[in-house]
């Protein structure tokens, strides 16, 4: 080297050094308030990220409980079903996609749709390694070649699910309710990982309202996602998972009702006539259930997803489409005019309050004239004291009746007997049904109430609305001599292995105490309805099927549904047709209420129907006194759910 | 003498987070070539030392006369990588040697430094430059950023300008050139985003501004590695202890991110320490360059210095989130032979102008 380079003047640089030392100061300060971000302020949620990293949580299904009528039979339970998963980057598009629609037997179409979410997922980094269900519910047959043909299918794999499963299909559906998956708001609702999105619960029906029963308890077990090199699995599992990292998932209560299925069934095949409609029996002893029907029907398998979502969506369509609204409970959601079945009420009313004595008669000669109106009677009875009236369902006594009464004190009968409050039996929406008093006119009339409500009023008609649960334990009432029971559709709740958790009594609302005497008179003409020559259910008796009761033909006002179409106009402005009674009229067991929608003359169209249900009831109940006199000797019927229920699960 | 302890104290570090980086089990495949990753870093690390010390033996001032020579190799270099490069992952940077890969864009950084600390030495213009006078050594950064850039490597580049950048911010320059190249710079941006970029560069920087848009990919990276340092805490997990690293969630964990292998195991305090050395290296050239005697040892001490610093501010950055995923290696640090040897090369550059007051 020669000589060095000359040397420059450096001073230039001098003041400009801490712009330097400043941006250094800046930057590094930067990441260290980054630092201190990442590290001290949020060190535990990136923990938690980081733990979430290498822990897995395998989630451990839980049981639904079982749903059974009275004796044993199952209504609600569990099946598996067999879903496809795929580990998108393990799977091969161009070789083994098209051997797996093969065995799937997948149309074009589906194995078209199938192939593009599969190459979406595969491009996708974080997506491409994880498990993703592409079909539910595969057929057995399927499922069995899928397992043959595993080792060709690298990234397939097949995993049972539990579907809800309802044996007895559209029958009792309203009541058993049905599945749907959880929303998004419910899970807001229940942040303390009780429902996983892509679960399901009960939507309607016993199935929501014993949801927290049903469900049973999920359990977990934790994991350790992938292997550290150096250290033995157990160390690993002992530093991250520490000692929760399992729990047994607890199986749901099952659920008995009070339901007899046998009976739910009879008075399906009673309805296959008719259209639309709603039947309920209860134990007039106790208020529970015995049976409840609502047509047109649903079927919850379908509604609850075993035939995959795209079934759900395309069933839940049709419902909401329907003129009819399939969904509709109509033993309790639907309030509609009770007609003459509430003239007993209106007789006892008039009985109670001295309006008119038992003996005196109402010359009937086809309609009452009342102010400057005419109201009509079905026919010209001519004269006919109370108990006439309720047999022929005289009109014009009614309204002579009406004419004298106030409206209050027939709203206040009506109350005692539980119209117009919710009859509390907790399940599905339930319509309050309406008994008017003058104050509600008054309300609804802008003050011009006028006497011909009352006349109204006192046939079951005008504003009077009832629900046909309400109308069944009222009558239910009127039999067993004036005790209004809340009614009951579980009998009891269980464990998995049939021990008894919680038993639940027969609930009493209200002891009517009408006046035995006048009581009685009104089952005497109930018994005539059914009995008497001149009843306006004799036409439909039976022999041998022991019933009292009252029939009922309400008018409608003429509104058609939304929806349905112009021919239909005339169906929809049919009446209603209505039979209430119980059996047997001596010493009665059981209350039964039919009502058909638009079904015409109450007398002609819901007495056959009754009369049906009563019967089967009849033979049932011989049915099983014969089996149960023929096993062990003295046991109560009763007791054979427990010998049944092996089988069942 | 600080700088010596200070260098040594965080190559020691580096090596050692090495160890606990390639011990994590990935899979056979991997764990095969990188098992003894931080053993092969020791042999660089002298290596780079003896030529550092070789560096620092000579008098700066011949490098000046050299420097022409040097930058002109280093561009051929660069060029031939286009011909003769290996291709990782969409890059090609590395030409091989024998058994030897080396990476021409690395030791480009000090030549940069030389030839632009060369032209500020022989402009000693008194009144304040315009761009007129600065279009020469912008030019001297701009070439070896293009070639660099076609690679595609942006990281690298970055510093070619960043640390060129810094040297010039030492002299007087008019405000109005300053407010016109800031203008300039924010156009040539743009039209380098819309044209001059690859989808996959435009794509980090797309996922740094909203990471939960697309959680996969370079986002994906990104959350990992901040998930690694939030994991550490203000304690850290301790030595080989970080899950994130030993489960194999940090991608590149030996060379881009050992950032983020450091902070998970050492936590919070560890960080500081780190970064305290850093700071403490980066102020340091700028302490040398002030005590320079001539213009060029100055100019050479903070293009220097500048190297360390940008390098470390944007590794660092992009690993906790603060910058967009760039790829640049962390100096001292990171694995890697060529970039160890620069840093210490350049390091030897500030050790002789040190020793030359």
């Amino acid at each position: 080297m020669a000589t060095l380079l000359q040397r420059s003047d450096v001073g230039e640089f001098r003041r400009r050094y801490r712009y330097l030392v400043l941006l250094m100061f800046l930057c590094f300060g930067a990441c260290l308030g980054r630092l201190f971000y990442l590290q001290v302020l949020h060190g535990e949620e990136y923990d938690a990220r980081a733990r979430r990293n290498i822990i897995g949580e395998r989630r451990l299904a839980t049981t639904r409980g079982v749903i059974r009528d009275a004796y044993g039979k199952v209504l609600a339970s569990n099946r598996p079903s067999y879903n496809l998963y795929v580990v998108p980057g393990r799977l091969n598009l161009s070789e083994t996609f098209p051997r797996l629609a093969g065995l799937c037997k997948w149309s074009e179409v589906e194995a078209t749709t199938l192939r593009e979410t599969l190459s979406k997922l595969q491009k996708s980094e974080q997506h491409k390694d994880q498990q993703a269900l592409l079909y539910v519910d595969l057929p057995r047959d399927v499922v069995a070649a899928l397992k043959t043909f595993a080792s060709e299918l690298p990234g397939v794999s097949v995993m049972s699910s539990s579907v809800r499963t309802f044996p007895y299909g559209a029958l009792g559906a309203h009541l058993l309710g049905y599945m749907r998956e959880v929303d998004a708001e419910t899970l807001a609702m229940h942040p303390d990982a009780a429902y996983r999105a892509g679960d399901r619960l009960g939507a309607v029906g016993v199935e929501r309202r014993w949801e927290s029963y049903l469900r049973g308890q999920r359990g977990f077990r934790k994991f350790i996602r992938k292997r550290a090199m150096r250290e033995r699995m157990e160390d690993l599992e002992e530093r991250y998972l520490g000692d929760d990292r399992l729990q047994e998932p607890a199986p749901g209560r099952d659920i008995s009702l009070t339901l007899d299925m046998e009976l739910v069934e009879s008075a399906e095949r009673a309805m296959r006539g008719q259209l639309a409609g709603a039947v309920v029996v209860v134990d007039v002893r106790t208020g529970r259930l015995l049976a409840a029907h609502s047509k047109p029907s649903f079927d919850p398998n379908v509604a609850s997803g075993g035939h995959g979502q795209a079934a759900v969506r395309e069933a839940f369509q049709s419902y909401y489409k329907d003129p009819m609204s399939p969904t509709l409970d109509r033993t309790i959601s639907a309030a509609y005019p009770p007609g003459s079945t509430f003239k007993p009420f209106s007789a006892l009313t008039a009985l109670e309050s001295n309006l008119i004595s038992p003996t005196e008669q109402v010359d009937c000669r086809g309609g009452y004239e009342y102010g400057k109106r005419y109201f009509r009677c079905t026919g010209v009875h001519r004269h006919v004291n109370m108990h006439q009236a309720l047999v022929q369902s005289c009109n014009t006594y009614f309204y002579e009746l009406g004419s004298r009464a106030k409206i209050d004190s027939l709203a206040d009968m009506g109350a005692r007997f539980g119209f117009g409050v919710k009859t509390g039996i907790g399940i599905n929406p339930e319509a309050r049904g309406r008994m008017p008093t003058r104050a509600w006119y008054t309300r609804q009339y802008r003050g011009a109430f006028r006497g011909g409500f009352t006349l109204l009023a006192s046939i079951g008609q005008g504003a009077t609305t009832v629900n046909v649960l309400q109308l069944t334990l009222a009558y239910a009432a009127l039999a067993n001599g004036g005790t209004l029971y809340r009614p009951q559709i579980v009998r009891s709740i269980e464990t998995a292995d049939g021990m008894v958790v919680q038993d639940f009594p027969p609930r009493v609302r209200r002891l009517i105490e009408p006046e035995p005497a006048q009581l009685s008179l009104i089952q005497g003409a109930m018994a005539g309805v059914v009995n008497e020559k001149t009843g306006t259910a004799h036409g439909a008796r039976i022999e041998g099927v022991d019933l009292a009761g009252k029939t009922g033909t309400a008018q409608v006002s003429p509104l058609a549904p939304r929806g349905s179409d112009q021919s239909d106009v005339a169906y929809f402005n049919r009446d209603h047709a209505w039979f209430a009674g119980y059996s047997p009229a001596g010493s009665p067991e059981i209350a039964v209420v039919v009502l058909i929608e638009h079904g015409g003359g109450g007398g002609k169209n819901a007495v056959p129907v009754a009369m049906r249900i009563v019967q089967d009831y009849q033979r049932l109940k011989e049915k099983r006194l014969k089996a149960a006199r023929e096993g062990q000797s003295g046991q109560d019927p009763r007791a054979a759910p427990a010998a049944q229920r092996g089988g069942k699960n | 003498m600080p700088l010596l302890v200070v260098v040594v104290a965080i190559a020691s570090i580096g090596i050692i987070n090495l160890y606990s980086a390639t011990s994590a089990y990935v899979d056979a495949t991997q764990r095969g070539a990188l098992a003894d990753v931080y053993v092969t870093q020791i042999y660089w690390f002298v290596i780079g030392f003896l030529a550092a010390t070789l560096v620092a033996a000579i008098d700066y001032r011949h490098f000046e006369r050299l420097a022409p020579i040097l930058y002109v190799s280093g561009l051929v270099m660069l060029a031939l990588v286009f011909v003769l490069a290996t291709d990782v992952r969409g890059s090609a940077r590395w030409i091989q040697l024998g058994s030897f890969n080396f990476q021409p864009s690395e030791y480009m950084k000090p030549l940069v430094v030389l030839m632009v600390a060369r032209h500020i030495q022989n402009d000693t213009k008194t009144e304040a430059r315009t761009f007129l006078d600065l279009v020469l050594p912008i030019g001297i950064a701009l070439v070896p950023t293009a070639l660099v850039m076609l690679q595609p490597d942006l990281g690298t580049s970055l510093i070619y300008v960043t640390s060129s950048a810094a040297m010039l911010a030492m002299t007087r320059i008019r405000t109005g050139t300053v407010l016109t190249m800031t203008g300039a710079f924010a156009a040539v941006s743009l039209l380098m985003w819309n044209f001059g970029m690859k989808d996959y560069q435009r794509a980090r920087i797309t996922s740094f501004l909203e990471p939960e848009k697309d959680a996969s990919g370079t986002a994906w990276h990104a959350i990992q590695s901040q998930t690694a340092i939030g994991n550490g805490g203000l304690w850290g997990e301790g030595f080989m202890q970080g899950t994130q690293n030993q489960f194999g969630f940090l991608p590149d964990q030996h060379s881009d991110f050992p950032f983020a292998v450091f902070a998970e195991e050492f936590g919070f305090l560890g960080c500081l320490v780190l970064i305290g050395l850093y700071l403490f290296l980066s102020i340091w050239s700028l302490h040398v360059a002030s005590q320079a005697k001539d213009r060029f040892g100055a100019a050479l001490a903070v293009g220097a210095g500048a190297i360390l610093f940008f390098q470390a501010f944007f590794n660092m950055g992009m690993s906790m989130g603060l910058l967009p995923v760039v790829g640049v290696t962390l100096p001292l640090f990171s694995y890697g032979g060529s970039s160890l040897l620069t840093m210490l090369v350049s390091l030897g550059l500030l050790m002789s102008v040190s020793m030359r007051r």
